[in-house]
């Protein structure tokens, strides 16, 4: 468990972040600790990806300041978030279909050959399709060949590539934004393996799903959202599948909503 | 506990057992094989109908129409790579050898100095309309094919206010440079075949050409992943007009002068040539050695039609018929992607 008067590994203050006339997002503080797994969870447009692509450089807050290790950055593109350490598995898919699983992994941080060649540009294309199978083994996924284009994969296998490039290259932070759409169930449990692991590497990790028993199972505190505001930030034991429901949809103790729990659980 | 997520995911890998496709069927799914063979079926109908067809003189002439589009076509690839498209190469090509016409009538100097002072303002005409597109994309917000139809505009139309519609300097040195000097190969069509292979390579093995297939793939992908979009698409789109500069001073070279007109409508052949090449139109694959069959196989049918005393308006036609057979081969082959 985490120590909670340590610096967190990376903050969030006092967030604030429209489109036009569309509020996401109003005044959302996040705290992140190593070895830490947040729930962070909420209706449909709640905001959660939107904070997610706050958090990983994709936009910048409108208000607000983002701290790693209680510095204060701010981050130009995804690219800055990146260096220091923080990778983001993005709701809407973060793949290149037409490159190869090995070119998608290692997108952004290629490999160069070594001397002249790689001084003029060129790829060392062998090492990084050897090394992304490698990578993708390490957090425990095989692929079929990296060689092979993420189009011809099915939903589920390239899912597990991008949660697979994700976590080899966490340093940090890990954002998942709703890594078990697309598996099945069995697939399901092997990313919260996943999670379960790289939380025992020391990473903090942001889980967001809308599977109510898996968040409960993974993280040690959860974070509601509702309309782009924290409704509440508390540790996992005090929630159980009714409460958090109820405090998702701001109908807590009707009977509707006791159903609604049931049918789910 | 990896190992037991290792197990599972590997079955999920392995639920679609990798068939070996034989050679036969893989070389009828290699869209660059049946590129080449119709370019031989070409060149050996149009050497039945016509001996004259594979004699030197002829492919001189090939070669020489060939290296005046495949430059734009290796343009015209790199942009489709990156899901774009660039009207401007055609009205760039003609605007910058006008150019560099005017300069270099008005210089005094030997043959290969002023020919050199052409390429560069040919270059740097060709960057400049380059960067005018980025810059219509990046800042104004328009899209690829607006942007460069306002450059195709510009570029064509400023061609005839400069130069009054009738071509700039009389320069038959410049032309007399050019005889061959390798069997049909002149320094400029040497030169040009020199500049696709190296953009050949850098498209398909440098983190450059990663970049722009990986745009064209999936833009946000890219960005999430730390690159510098806008930035890239500005290079390739300077690229571009870089290229078409340096078509321009081709045109000189086979001209004498610079003709206003050279390059109007140099653009279609240039899509041409990468849509029979197989490229996907919004992005992320194509390929420069099916441009290059592509360009290959325009051009020879360009100048069979001539020499089998075809009336030139059917060449249109003709190229029509191959955009559409090419086309109808891409959704005939089993689909490789879905996006
Ligand atoms: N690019 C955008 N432009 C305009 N509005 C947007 C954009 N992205 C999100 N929104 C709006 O911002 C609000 C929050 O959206 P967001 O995607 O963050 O929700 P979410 O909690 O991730 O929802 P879901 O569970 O459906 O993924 C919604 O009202 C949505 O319509
Ligand atoms: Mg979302």
């Amino acid at each position: 468990m985490a120590h909670f008067d340590e610096t967190p590994l990376y903050e969030a203050r006092n967030i604030g972040k429209s489109y036009g006339s569309v509020i996401a997002l109003s005044d959302v503080s996040l705290k992140i600790h190593a070895g830490e797994v947040i729930g962070l969870v909420g209706d449909n447009g709640a905001g959660k990806s939107t904070l997610v692509k706050i958090l990983s450089g994709v936009y910048q807050p409108d208000k607000g300041q983002l701290l790693v290790d209680g510095v204060e950055h701010s981050w130009k593109s995804p690219h800055d978030a990146m260096e220091a350490g923080v990778e983001t598995l993005y709701q809407d898919s973060g793949l290149a279909p037409d490159l190869s699983i090995g070119s998608n992994v290692f997108l952004g941080r290629e490999r160069m050959r070594p001397g002249i060649l790689g001084k003029l540009g060129f790829l060392d294309q062998k090492f990084m399709e050897v090394e992304a199978r490698k990578d993708l083994e390490k957090v425990g996924i095989t692929i079929p060949a990296s060689k092979r284009n993420v189009s011809q994969l099915s939903g589920g296998q390239r899912q597990a590539v991008a949660i697979g490039r994700a976590v080899a290259w966490a340093r940090k932070v890990i954002l998942l934004d709703e890594p078990t759409n697309h598996l099945g169930a069995r697939q399901s449990n092997e990313v919260l393996g996943v999670i379960k692991a790289a939380k025992e590497r020391g990473l903090g990790v942001v889980f967001i799903s809308h599977t109510l028993p898996h968040v409960l199972q993974v993280t040690d505190r959860i974070v509601v959202l509702r309309l782009g505001r924290v409704v509440k930030d508390a540790p996992t034991s005090e929630f159980n599948a009714e409460s958090l429901l109820g405090t998702i949809t701001g109908l807590s103790g009707s009977r509707v909503e006791e159903d609604e729990t049931e049918a789910i659980a | 506990m990896s190992t037991k997520v290792a197990e599972s995911t590997t079955s999920v890998g392995n639920a679609s057992p990798e068939k070996v496709p034989t050679l036969l069927s893989r070389l009828l799914g290699n869209q660059q094989f049946l590129l080449l063979i119709a370019f031989i079926v070409l060149v050996a109908f149009f050497t039945t109908r016509n001996s004259v067809f594979l004699s030197n003189g002829e492919f001189a002439n090939i070669f020489a129409d060939f290296a005046s589009l495949i430059l734009l076509g290796v343009a015209e690839t790199y942009v489709i790579a990156t899901g774009g498209i660039d009207l401007s190469v055609g009205a760039t090509s003609g605007f910058a050898g006008v150019v560099a016409a005017f300069a270099m009538r008005s210089m005094h100097g030997s043959e290969a100095v002023v020919l050199i002072v052409g390429f560069l303002v040919c270059i740097a005409i060709g960057a400049l309309v380059g960067v005018v597109n980025g810059v219509l994309m990046n800042y104004a917000g328009l899209v690829p094919f607006v942007a460069t139809l306002v450059t195709l505009g510009a570029a064509g139309g400023m061609s005839i206010v400069l130069t009054g519609g009738a071509p700039i300097g009389n320069d038959p040195n410049a032309i007399a440079t050019t005889v061959s000097i390798i069997g049909p190969f002149s320094w400029p069509v040497l030169v040009v075949i020199a500049i696709t292979i190296i953009s050949g390579l850098y498209l398909h093995a440098s983190r450059f050409g990663k970049y722009t297939f990986s745009i064209g793939s999936n833009e946000f992908a890219s960005r999430a992943a730390g690159i510098n979009v806008k930035s890239h698409l500005m290079k390739v789109y300077v690229l571009s007009g870089v290229l078409s500069g340096i078509t321009g001073m081709f045109f000189y070279l086979r001209l004498g002068s610079g003709a206003p007109t050279s390059g109007a409508g140099a653009e279609l052949s240039a899509i041409a040539a990468v849509v029979i090449g197989g490229a996907q139109l919004s992005g992320g694959s194509a390929r420069l050695s099916g441009t290059t069959l592509g360009a290959l196989i325009l051009t020879t049918v360009t100048s069979g039609l001539i020499i089998m005393n075809v009336q030139p308006n059917w060449n249109q036609v003709a190229v029509a018929i191959l955009i559409a057979i090419a086309a109808g081969f891409q959704t005939l082959r089993p689909s490789k992607r879905k996006k």
